[in-house]
């Protein structure tokens, strides 16, 4: 577990897909006391269909346990425990509302019935522990005529009006396909409850935060949205951009590979005309809009013939913003992720994960831990936090009420 | 509250206006001139400023003396060497976070950037648009603002703790760290991750496709194959042995496409809409600005917040979270003209 300024803080982490997940990966990182509360089903089946797993098993192998092993899950769980409990058996919410009455925060990500279902709604959780702190991320709120609607990161990004701007011309939107808005949900998620901590350190009150999916994709398009309001035209401008020209992302050497190159201001221009040949050091900013298209090919002549990473450094040597269009393998083996470390090698394979972009004095990942293995720390947390007995621990699992592996 | 001093461009702005909307004080030291945005200033002040006091000044004493009296400095700058000249180092606020685009250390701590080069550099970039035309970067400021996200939280666990500390966040690590599953791709597969336009690299369909007034996105994970079948009255497409698994999709996701395209195009949006809630698989229309300004789903959950400008009373987004019901913000803020040094 790792040591930092939230040490102390204990989370009951019942997310899964990515933003909730990642919201909590940045909190664990941060010193939280993070226990994952799993569904024995959670992760899978005990015949894990290995061959549908597309994004890769820990060191290329599912090995016996691939529940345990699937590289997109384990991604976001380092520095958590793992506790694996039926909450649908009356034992098993039993010693979940003991665990609630002992934690910080509850945060959840399921469909907005889902908990109260379980009979475990916040006026459940929060009767048991007033000052518990319990986030829910259901994906178009609580309430409101979407609210019933099945979200997933890609359509509400949709929703969002980010495609208003996103795409290759007037007739060509795009969708980033990235999910983009559930890590915005989780950096947004992961605010909200550090906010909700310093605010019950004052009033001693507890909270529940309503962490919607899509008022944090909408929050996140405000500038346009107010734009817009103001009358200003908005339009999709493909690579280019109102106010710097050039910009674009541009051919360089080798299969698919490429380089964005950006001018701020006059100046980032005549820098520009040193390097590439051919360009008017004299043309201005509207010049230089107006006769985009034969300055984007003079300047993709000169990047077509050299790789993309040398290329932004002779760039960057004059000043001007350039950067490699990195892949995988090129983030790994930048010199600045490596002098910084930020690539962390910490689960089996090793798999380097990246890490943590909040550094600060204290915080250091050599005393992270990997992704528990389901129900790895059961005993560990019912004795720590309930002073539950070797033999109440044991008839928990004799019942299959905690589990270490998937039942059959 | 805490009193927060913010100086510098979008990425700091977005921190001070999480530190507005938990009711903090905050004071916003602006440069003298901003770096390029797709956004007008007016729309910024907007969006990013409204309940800030502002100073506009370029004198270090000044700043220096309001960073002591802070208890939080969230400070932006274009490079490293910018937080040092600064005088960052020596400021006595117990809390103060540098943003940059690279972090204060490593090789490429002063490298120019602006947010299209550092999605290109974080990965982002090399996976949005087309597979066979140039990458597509995204508009706007992501890397800034999730940055400024992450200042956010590691000053308000700081404070938490009753620490003192210094943060340094990079904006190029910011955006890596938000990757998906695209680096364990490579790493455990041995994959590089591909882009497709709008349709998901690995979940196939997943795709805008255009209807009769509009276009929607629909987004078919394993569970909802059979149901966007049944939805679209074509049940034959489970049986059919090219769409029968994720797989067989993917690999056949343009005689797919195009089966969804006819399907759809005769379609209007609600009618789409009306049909995947009943049969349950994820879809959203694809909206304008205007028409998210016109949402009455926004409209009904009381999304938006009153800002008192030059230009009238607008409306801004307020913050993603709500608590108890409500958001800890003030119902009305105002964007305050700024003042000299």
């Amino acid at each position: 577990m790792a040591d930092g300024p939230l040490r102390g803080v204990r989370i009951l982490d019942l997310t899964h897909v990515w933003a909730g997940p990642l919201a909590t990966r940045f909190l664990a990182d941060l010193g939280a006391e993070t226990v994952k509360i799993e569904s024995p089903m959670g992760r899978g089946p005990r015949d894990y269909p290995v061959n549908e797993v597309a994004y890769g098993w820990l060191g290329s192998d599912p090995g016996d346990e691939p529940w345990n092993r699937n590289a997109i899950f384990v991604k976001q769980q380092r520095n958590k425990q793992s506790v694996a409990i039926d909450l649908k058996t009356d034992a098993g919410k039993e010693t979940f509302l003991g665990l609630v009455r002992e934690a910080d925060v509850v945060i959840e990500n399921f469909h907005s019935v889902t908990m109260p279902k379980l009979g475990l709604s916040y006026d459940v959780l929060s009767t048991e522990n007033p000052s518990i702190i319990y986030v829910a991320m259901p994906g178009y709120g609580l309430e409101g005529p979407y609210s019933q609607r099945v979200a997933f990161g890609p359509a509400v990004e949709a929703m969002s009006g980010l495609s208003d701007v996103m795409g290759y011309g007037p007739d060509e939107p795009r969708n980033t396909a990235m999910a983009l808005m559930d890590p915005v949900a989780a950096v947004s998620a992961a605010a909200g409850v550090v906010t909700a901590l310093r605010r019950r350190r004052k009033t001693g009150k507890g909270a529940f935060i309503e962490m919607s999916l899509h008022d944090a994709a909408v929050s996140f398009c405000g500038a346009w949205l107010v734009d817009r309001q103001l009358g200003n035209p908005l339009e999709r401008l493909a690579n280019g951009h109102p106010e710097m020209a050039p910009h674009g992302v541009y051919p360089s050497a080798g299969e698919d590979q490429w380089i964005a190159i950006a001018c701020r201001d006059d100046g980032e221009w005549r820098a520009l005309c040193s390097v590439v040949p051919g360009l008017d050091p004299d043309a201005d900013f509207a010049t230089r809009q107006r006769d985009r298209s034969e300055i984007d090919a003079l300047i993709s002549r000169w990047t077509a013939c050299r790789d993309k990473q040398t290329a932004a450094g002779a760039l960057q040597v004059v000043g001007i913003p350039a950067g490699p269009v990195n892949a995988t393998p090129d983030m790994l083996s930048d010199p600045q992720s490596r002098e910084r470390g930020f690539f962390v090698p910490i689960e089996a394979g090793p798999t380097p994960m990246p890490g943590n972009p909040m550094k600060m004095k204290g915080l250091s990942s050599a005393d992270w831990t990997p992704c528990p293995k389901l129900g790895a720390d059961n005993a560990a947390v019912l004795k720590g936090w309930l002073d539950y007995s070797d033999d109440q621990v044991a008839e928990l699992e004799r019942a299959g009420v905690i589990v270490d592996r998937p039942p059959r | 509250m805490d009193r927060v001093l913010e100086i510098g461009g979008f990425a700091a702005g977005y921190c001070g206006r999480m530190f507005v909307q938990a009711g903090c004080e905050v004071v916003r030291v602006a440069a003298a001139s901003l770096a390029p945005s797709e956004h007008s200033s007016e729309a910024l002040d907007v969006y990013l400023h409204a309940g800030k006091r502002r100073v506009q000044t370029d004198d270090l004493k000044i700043i220096g003396e309001l960073a002591d009296r802070a208890d939080v400095v969230v400070a932006e700058t274009p490079t490293a060497q910018g937080v040092r000249d600064l005088g960052f180092d020596d400021w006595r606020a117990p809390v103060k976070a540098a943003i940059t685009p690279f972090g204060r250390t490593g090789p490429k701590r002063n490298w120019s950037a602006t947010p299209g080069t550092l999605l290109a550099m974080g990965g982002y970039t090399y996976l949005m648009g087309d597979e066979d035309r140039a990458p597509l970067t995204l508009p706007g400021h992501y890397a800034e603002f999730q940055s400024g996200g992450f200042a956010y939280i590691a000053a308000n666990a700081s404070r938490l703790a009753g620490e003192e500390n210094v943060i340094d966040v990079g904006m190029f690590e910011s955006v890596m760290a938000l990757s998906q599953f695209t680096t364990v791709m490579w790493t455990c597969a041995g994959e590089i991750r591909s882009r497709h336009g709008s349709d998901f690299v690995y979940v196939s369909p997943s795709n805008l496709y255009r209807c009769a007034d509009g276009w929607v996105y629909i987004n078919i994970t394993l569970h909802f194959w059979d149901a966007l079948a049944t939805a679209v009255d074509r049940p034959e497409l489970v049986v059919d042995p090219r769409f029968e698994t994720n797989a067989d999709r993917i690999a056949n996701r343009e005689a797919l496409h195009e089966i969804l395209a006819e399907a759809f195009a005769p379609m209007s949006t609600s009618e789409v809409l009306a049909r995947a809630t009943e049969h349950r698989f994820p879809c959203g229309e694809l909206k304008t600005f205007d028409e998210v300004l016109r949402d009455p789903h926004l409209a009904e959950r009381d999304f938006w917040q009153q800002v008192e400008s030059a230009h009238g009373r607008l409306a801004s987004p307020r913050i993603g979270w709500r608590m108890g019901g409500t958001s800890p913000r003030p119902a009305v803020l105002s964007v305050q003209e700024q003042q000299g040094g």
